[in-house]
C-alpha cells in the first residue's frame, strides 16, 4: 500500500514537472502582458512536432532538439506579441481571450491538415530504461524530463531575479504604469515575456517526445492542466504555478491509482473548484512574484 | 425594431415569410440540414449572448447546460417513457438548478478566471457522465428508440418539422432577449457588463443580476440540448458536453456582435454558410472548417472587435435606408 502510494507520488511529480513548464509560461504571460494564452498547449504541440521531425529526418535525439525548439518558439513568441497580441491589449478581456483562443483553434487545425490525427512517437535507447529502488521504479526518460524541466524553471527564476531584463519584467508585472515611468519599454518586455513563455512550452514539447506521442490535439491535455495550476497557484505567480503544477501531477496520479484510470482529471478539476470556492485568489494569493 | 426604420419593418416581415416558407420550397435534405444547424446554433448563440454578451460574463462552459438538457430529456424518455416535449422544459429546469451552484462558485471570479472555471465545470460534468454507466449509459452513450413518425415523442419523418421546432426555439430566444433588452433588467445587465464595480456603486446588485440572467441563459441552452439529441437520435458524454458547443456558442456571438439582439444570428449565418460552401468545394476533410473559422475569428477581432452586425447594418443603411434616421442602438455593444 505504502509502496503504491509512493509510486503514484513519484509518477505524479515527474509529469508535474512538465505541467510546470506549461503553466509557468501561461502565468508569465498573464503576469506581464495581462493576457491568458489559451494557445499555450498548441505551442507544446509545435515543440513536439519539431522534435519529432528532427528525430525522424536527421536522427537527432529529442532531448538534444531542445536547442532548436526553444529558440524557434522564442522567435514565434516575439512575433506573436508583436503582430497579434499588441493589437488587442487596449480592447478588454473578451477580444483578448478570443484572440488566443482562435489562435489555438487555428494551430490545432492546421496541424491536423498538415500532419493528420495520427499519433507520432520517437524511439530512443532510453525509452524503456528504468531505475529500481526497492519496490519502486522510476522511468529514466521521465526522470530526465523532470530534471531538465526543473533546471529550466530554475534558470528562469535566476533570469527574473538577477538580470536587468528579468527585473524589468517583474516590475512591469507588478505595476505597468510605474514601470514605464522608470524607463522600462513595455513593448520590449512584453515581447521577451511571450517569447520566454513559448520557449518553455517548446521545452515541454521536446522533453515529452521520448515518452509521449505527438498529435494535433495533444496540447489540450496540457493546457487544461496548466490553467488549473495557474489558478491554484494564483495567476501571474511563477513560484505558485510551479508548486501547484507538482501538486496537480501528484493529485492526478493518485486519482488514477485510487479512483480509476479515467478519474485523474476529475480529481484535478474538483481540486480547482474547491479551491475557487474557498480561496478564489488561489493558494498563493499573498506571495510576492 | 426602430433602428431598422419603417422600411426595415417591411424587410423584417419579408424575411419572416421567406424563413417560414423555406422548407416548402427547398426539399434537398442536405440544405434543410444546414438550415436546421443555422437555426440551432443561432439559438444557442442567443442563449449564450444573454450571459456573455449583455452581462459580459465570458462563459466557455455552456456545454454543461446543453448536456444537462440533452441527458434529462433522454433519461426521462428511455427510463420513464416521458415525452421529450415534457423532457425539454424539464431539462431546462435541471439546467437552471445546476446554474445556481455553478454560478455561486464562478461569479466570485472575473474575466479569464471566470472563463477557466466555467470550462472546468462543463468538463467535470462530462467526466461524471462518463462514470454513470448504469444510469446514463457511460461512455458508449445510447441511441434513441426510433418510433417512426411520432410527433408526440418529438420524432418526425419530415425534416421540415425539425426545422420549424428549431425556428420556434430561435424565435423564443430572440423574443426573450428583445424583452430583456428593453426592461430594467436589460439596463442593469449592460451596466454590470460595462463596469461591475461602478454598477455596484450606484446600487445595482451585480451578483443577483448575473445569477438571474444565468438562469435564463442556462434554461434556453438546455432546450437546444434536448432538440439536438432528438434530431440526431444519439447521445454520449462527448457529444452532449462537447467543448465545441461551448466554443460555437461564444464564437457565433462574437463574430456577429456580442450584446446585440441579432448578432448571434448574423454570426451563425456567416460561419455556417462559409462552412457549408467549404464542404462542397473542398470536401469535409478534417480541420479545414475550423481553420477557416479561426481565421475569420482572428480577422473579426483585429478589424471589427464589436462584431460584424455593425458592418452589416452600415451596409444596409447605405444601400437600403439612406435617410439619416435617429440611431439609438448603434453603439450598444460599445
Amino acid at each position: 500500500m505504502l509502496a503504491t502510494v509512493a509510486q503514484a507520488v513519484i509518477n505524479g511529480l515527474l509529469i508535474g514537472g512538465i505541467y510546470a513548464l506549461v503553466s509557468i509560461g501561461v502565468t508569465l504571460i498573464f503576469g506581464v502582458v495581462k493576457i491568458v494564452n489559451f494557445a499555450q498547449g498548441e505551442f507544446v504541440m509545435i515543440g513536439m512536432y519539431i522534435s519529432f521531425f528532427l528525430a525522424t529526418r536527421f536522427g537527432i535525439d529529442p532531448l538534444a532538439s531542445l536547442v532548436v525548439s526553444m529558440p524557434a518558439l522564442f522567435v514565434i513568441g516575439v512575433a506573436l506579441q508583436h503582430f497579434l497580441i499588441r493589437r488587442v491589449l487596449a480592447l478588454g478581456d473578451m477580444p483578448q481571450i478570443f484572440l488566443t483562443f482562435a489562435l489555438s483553434l487555428l494551430l490545432l487545425n492546421v496541424a491536423l491538415l498538415l500532419f493528420t490525427a495520427n499519433y507520432r512517437t520517437v524511439q530512443t535507447p532510453y525509452a524503456e530504461a528504468a531505475i529500481h529502488i526497492g519496490p519502486l521504479y522510476v522511468s529514466v526518460a521521465k526522470l530526465i524530463a523532470f530534471a531538465v524541466a526543473m533546471a529550466v524553471s530554475f534558470a528562469l527564476w535566476v533570469f527574473l531575479h538577477t538580470t536587468d531584463l528579468g527585473k524589468a519584467m517583474r516590475a512591469a508585472a507588478q505595476n505597468r504604469e510605474v514601470a514605464m515611468l522608470m524607463g522600462i519599454n513595455p513593448e520590449r518586455v512584453f515581447c521577451v515575456a511571450v517569447g520566454v513563455a513559448l520557449a518553455l512550452a517548446g521545452a515541454a514539447g521536446s522533453l515529452l517526445m521520448p515518452f509521449y506521442p505527438a498529435y494535433p490535439m495533444v496540447g489540450q491535455v496540457f493546457v487544461l492542466m496548466a490553467f488549473v495550476a495557474v489558478v491554484l497557484g494564483t495567476l501571474g505567480n511563477v513560484t505558485g504555478a510551479l508548486i501547484a503544477s507538482l501538486m496537480m501531477g501528484v493529485a492526478e496520479s493518485l486519482g488514477i491509482q485510487f479512483v480509476g484510470a479515467d478519474s485523474g482529471l476529475i480529481v484535478v478539476f474538483l481540486m480547482l473548484l474547491v479551491t475557487l470556492a474557498l480561496r478564489p485568489s488561489g493558494l498563493f494569493g499573498g506571495w510576492a512574484r | 425594431m426602430r433602428w431598422l426604420g419603417n422600411r426595415g419593418t417591411l424587410w423584417l416581415g419579408a424575411l419572416m415569410v421567406i424563413v417560414l416558407a423555406l422548407p416548402l420550397v427547398v426539399s434537398d435534405p442536405f440544405a434543410i440540414d444546414i438550415f436546421i444547424r443555422v437555426l440551432l446554433f443561432s439559438f444557442i448563440g442567443v442563449a449564450w449572448n444573454l450571459m456573455g454578451g449583455y452581462a459580459k460574463q465570458l462563459s466557455l462552459g455552456h456545454a454543461a447546460y446543453f448536456g444537462l438538457g440533452a441527458y434529462t430529456s433522454t433519461i426521462l424518455q428511455i427510463r420513464f417513457g416521458v415525452s421529450p416535449w415534457i423532457g425539454m422544459p424539464a431539462g431546462g429546469v435541471v439546467a437552471m438548478l445546476a446554474s445556481l451552484p455553478i454560478g455561486a462558485l464562478c461569479f466570485r471570479l472575473r474575466g479569464p478566471y471566470f472563463a477557466i472555471a466555467t470550462i472546468a465545470t462543463a468538463q467535470v460534468l462530462m467526466l461524471l457522465f462518463l462514470k454513470f454507466r448504469d444510469f446514463a449509459w457511460g461512455a458508449e452513450g445510447t441511441t434513441l428508440p426510433n418510433l417512426g413518425n411520432a410527433p408526440l415523442m418529438m420524432q418526425f419523418d419530415a425534416k421540415a418539422a425539425y426545422y420549424y421546432i428549431a425556428l420556434a426555439l430561435l424565435a423564443l430566444g430572440l423574443a426573450i432577449t428583445y424583452r430583456i433588452e428593453r426592461s430594467r433588467m436589460g439596463f442593469y445587465l449592460v451596466a454590470v457588463g460595462e463596469d461591475e464595480d461602478a454598477a455596484e456603486a450606484i446600487g445595482v446588485d451585480a451578483l443577483q443580476i448575473k445569477r438571474n440572467i444565468y438562469l435564463v441563459s442556462a434554461f434556453l441552452t438546455a432546450l437546444s440540448g434536448t432538440f439536438y439529441v432528438q434530431y440526431i437520435y444519439f447521445i454520449d458524454p462527448n457529444t452532449a458536453f462537447s467543448f465545441n458547443i461551448s466554443v460555437e456558442a461564444a464564437l457565433v456571438s462574437i463574430v456577429g456582435g456580442i450584446g446585440t439582439l441579432w448578432g448571434p444570428v448574423v454570426g451563425t449565418v456567416l460561419l455556417e454558410a462559409t462552412s457549408a460552401l467549404l464542404q462542397s468545394w473542398l470536401g469535409g476533410s478534417g480541420g479545414i472548417q475550423l481553420t477557416i473559422y479561426s481565421l475569420i475569428l482572428i480577422a473579426v477581432i483585429l478589424w471589427r472587435p464589436s462584431g460584424l452586425l455593425g458592418a452589416v447594418t452600415d451596409i444596409y443603411k447605405r444601400i437600403v435606408d439612406p435617410d439619416p434616421a435617429p440611431v439609438e442602438v448603434a453603439n450598444r455593444d460599445g
